[in-house]
Order: C-alpha cells, then structure tokens, then sequence
C-alpha cells in the first residue's frame, strides 16, 4: 500500500473513529523531537471569523524516566534546553465548522560536559478541523438540567511531519526538530462554563501511517517500514476568571493535568520493546484578555513531576509558555 | 476576510516550499557499495582503530577489545530514555545468548572518565556486562559516523558487520549469529 493510500485509509479511520464515539484528537502536543510542543486547542469563539495566535516556548530538559519509571537526574554539566515559536491561525468557516493550522519552528539547544550543539528548523505541524457538536448557551444562568449541556467539539487532525526527523537528512540526533510521521488524531473537546468558572476536558486518539525508512540521521540504510504506536492524549482543566474592575477585562487562571501514553513502535511488523512511552505532567496558565476580548495575553507553565512512575521512558521537562491571540471579527 | 486569506495561502507556501522526503518518503535501498579492502564505518569496511578509556581507568583499543573474541559490539549512548531502553533491552535479551562477544557502551557526551562513570552509575550500568567507553573527545562517534542508538558489530577480522540504529535488536541478533 502506498503512502497515499495509508493516508486516505486513515483519514477514513479517523472519520469513523470521530463519529463513533465522538471523539477526535487534537494533538495536545504537536511534534517536536520528544513529543513536547504547542497547544492543538486554537478555536475562533463565536463572535469571530478568525483567530491568530504566536507563542513561545522554552523547554527545559531535567532528566527523564527509564522503561520501569524509575526516574534518572541529567547528566552532570548538562543543559538541554527547547525553545520553539508556535505559529497558529483559526478561521471559522461556518457557524459550526472551523480549521486551523500550528506551524512551530523549533531550536535546539544542547549541552554536556563534553560537547554542545545547536540546531533548527520547522517543526511537525498540526492541521485541524472542528465541527461543534454541541453549543454551551448557557454560561450565566443554571435554572434547569438542560442549562448544564457542555460545549462538545470534535474533529480530526493531521500531524505533517515538516520537521527534520532521524530519517531524514539529520547528522545527528541533535538536529533532530521532528519525528518523521504522519499522524491521524480524533479529538473531542468538552467544556461546560458556569461563570466564572469553566472545567475542559481534551481527548485525543492517534494513529501513526507507516512509511519506508531508508537512511538513519542521514545515513542510508537497508530499507524498512516502521510505524510509531498508538497515542492517547487527555487533558482536564479547571479555570477561574477574575473581572478587574467594571470595564470587563478578565483574568483568568488555570490549572490542568495532562496524561500522554504511545504504544510501542513497529518495525516490519515486528513490536520494538520499550519504544513507547508515557507521560504526567501538571500546568498552570493565567490569560488576561481585554474588554471586547479581541486580544488576550497569556503565560502557563507546564510541569512534569521528577518522580519515579510519573513517566517512563520520556525526558521529564518544564515548558514555560508566553502566547499573545488575536480574534478577527 | 481578505487578510484571512492571504494569511493562509502564506501559511500554505511555506508549508509546501518545506516539503522534505520526510513528506514523501522513499523505501529505495540507496546505499552506495563500498569498497571492502578501505577503512570506514561501512559494512564491509575494515573497522577504524580506537583507542579509549573505560571508566575503570583501562586503556582499551581495537585489538584488546578483539582479543579472543568472536566480535564485539559498540554501542553508541548519550544515556537517554531511548539509550537506556537499547542498553536494558541488549542486558536481558541479547548478551546472554553471546558469551562470545564482547559488548562496549560508548559514552560520547561525557567530558571526563570520572564524567561517564557517573553517567553509567545514574542509569544503573555499572557491573553489567557493558564494558563503558570514554569517547571524550568524540574520536569514535567520528570514525563510525555514529549517533545516539549506533550499534556497530565487528567480526575477529576486524570488519564491520552491521552500523545502524538498533531498533528492536533483531537485526542484532541475527548478525551476531551469524558470526563465524
């Protein structure tokens, strides 16, 4: 089968996964080298036609969790560090139907006590498309059991693997901005807002399309297929918006747990032991948004917790994010 | 909403002037024959000569490294999750069934032979099988176009079996097999 058709078969995939159990993933993470990265969420609220998002991130490396989860310190005189600018865009192109698209480009930043690298590049990206299922109207009043229907969004997504992987023209591991795979998400988003608080909850199921793999950071090789493992993604968050003054600006705070487990990759079939990982982490964000709401600034913290079990084979990080967005009307 | 779309036509060009193989990519074998009688990292070259620390202080070479040995292995470390599930998955499923072979991690991030014993301590390899190589001056990394996850297999002529990712061991496996 080729690459097309695995995509037009998991397109097809996804499309029933999203319907059947109304779900459709948003990568909560766009591909960067070790699965850290912008946020997928970017929806145009309903009084817009558009939204356009930039953010940054830096990724602070500090240690990682073995197969069993047990967690291992950094090496000493390391410093391993990510910082990736996120460029988003939104447009709704129905009352209902919206898409958007997060371009990150990633730089790399490396160093041990007896080397040091740096790197860029594009990084995976990740196309979007949401219909909203369900609509929240009411926010202000809960007088009857109807008043308490969530918002529900769902749609598929596509990771595009833009940035430079292992099997691409990579010298080395440390250029690497990207892993290499097409991934097919559904994603299902559910938000219900009493005001002024408001609890998400993100889930998102993907599927990698496997592809020919013929050079290894740059190298070429004896030809195989590979594929990476399943992916489930869930994030809750609960949120609490502050109105300053009487002018109508808010801000507004979160806090969030995230969950990430990938199975195991497969090569020519064959299940490649303690490929996958698994990952915890905890997060906070405050945004202040202004009056009309058109803009809104924001800075979160995601957090991993340096403990044995809360993550296994994963490099356990600190992502600290400042994003500004802006709603086209 | 002209903006809009010009926004996205941009977005569009930039994603399609990217393209990469890695959008396309390709299953040819595009490997270049090499010639067998040269040293290199290739398979089939004669392997590069080497001589390193372990983290016990011991001057280690190419020739010490062969002696009375079927082969030996190399595996290249930065002692990472995926490094640490290659070296764990080698301990329990490959070295036991090859007595025979001698099998060396290669520390190249470290600055110091004090350094890469620290490092193997942390990732719990000390007193495992694994001999620990120093590769402080990346010498090795160098000679064996190698990268986080290389895993060499060179036979008592000294020739290059295998140089490649590691993967799931299987290739591994089936080259130290099949050494004479």
């Amino acid at each position: 089968m080729n690459i097309v058709k695995k995509l037009l078969y998991s397109l097809i995939c996804a499309a029933l996964i999203t319907g059947a159990a109304l779900s459709a993933p948003t990568s909560a993470y766009a591909g960067s080298c070790c699965g850290g990265g912008s946020p997928a969420n970017l929806l145009v609220p309903k009084y817009a036609r558009a939204v356009a998002d930039i953010s940054f991130d830096y990724e602070k490396y500090d240690g990682f969790w073995d197969q069993d989860g047990k967690h291992i310190p950094d090496l000493q005189g390391s410093d391993l560090r990510q910082y990736r600018v996120n460029m988003g865009f939104a447009y709704r192109f129905s009352n209902r139907f919206q898409a958007s698209l997060i371009v990150p480009y990633v730089w790399n930043k490396n160093t041990y006590s007896g080397l040091s690298s740096h790197s860029s590049g594009l990084g995976d990206s990740t196309l979007s498309l949401w219909y909203e299922a369900l609509e929240d109207l009411s926010t202000w009043r809960i007088k009857t059991a109807k008043d308490m229907v969530p918002s529900v969004n769902i749609g598929p997504s596509l990771l595009i693997p833009l940035g430079i992987s292992p099997y691409d023209d990579a010298e080395g591991s440390f250029d690497v901005c990207g892993r290499g795979f097409y991934r097919i998400d559904g994603n299902v988003l559910i938000e219900k807002t009493i005001q002024p608080w408001n609890l998400s909850l993100l889930f998102s199921y993907g599927k990698y399309i496997e592809r020919p793999v013929n050079r290894e950071y740059g190298t070429y090789k004896e030809p195989y297929d590979k594929v990476l493992g399943d992916r489930i993604s869930t994030t809750i968050s609960l949120s609490y918006a502050y109105y300053i003054g009487s002018g109508g600006d808010t801000l507004t705070g979160s806090v969030s747990y995230a969950y990430l487990h990938e199975e195991n990759a497969k090569i020519d079939g064959s299940e490649m032991e303690s490929s996958g990982f698994m990952k915890k982490s905890i997060g906070g964000s405050v945004v202040y948004s202004g009056t009309d709401s058109d803009w809104s600034f924001r800075g979160a913290w995601s957090h991993t917790i340096k403990r044995d079990g809360w993550g296994e084979s994963f490099p356990s990080t600190d992502i600290f994010t400042l994003g500004v967005r802006y709603a086209i009307r | 909403m002209l903006f809009a779309r010009k926004w996205y036509v941009l977005v569009l060009l930039i994603l399609l002037g990217a393209c990469g193989s890695n959008l396309s990519p390709s299953g040819d074998d595009k490997r270049e024959p090499v010639d067998p009688g040269t040293v290199g990292p290739g398979v089939g070259q004669i392997a590069p000569d080497f001589s390193v620390s372990d983290i016990d202080g011991n001057t280690v070479s190419k020739a010490s490294a062969m002696s009375a040995k079927k082969g030996i292995v190399l595996y290249f470390t930065m002692w990472c999750p995926t490094c640490d599930a290659h070296m764990s998955h080698m301990l329990d499923n490959i070295i036991p069934s090859f007595p025979e072979v001698g099998f060396y991690a290669v520390d190249y991030v470290s600055s110091s032979v004090s350094g890469a014993r620290s490092a193997a301590a942390a990732s719990g390899f000390i007193g495992t099988p694994f001999t620990i190589l120093a590769d402080t001056d990346q010498t090795m990394l160098d000679d064996y176009d190698a990268t986080m996850g290389t895993t060499v297999v060179i036979d008592s002529d000294g020739i290059i079996r295998m140089n490649e990712d590691y993967k799931d061991g299987a290739r591994l496996k089936d080259v130290l097999s099949g050494l004479p």
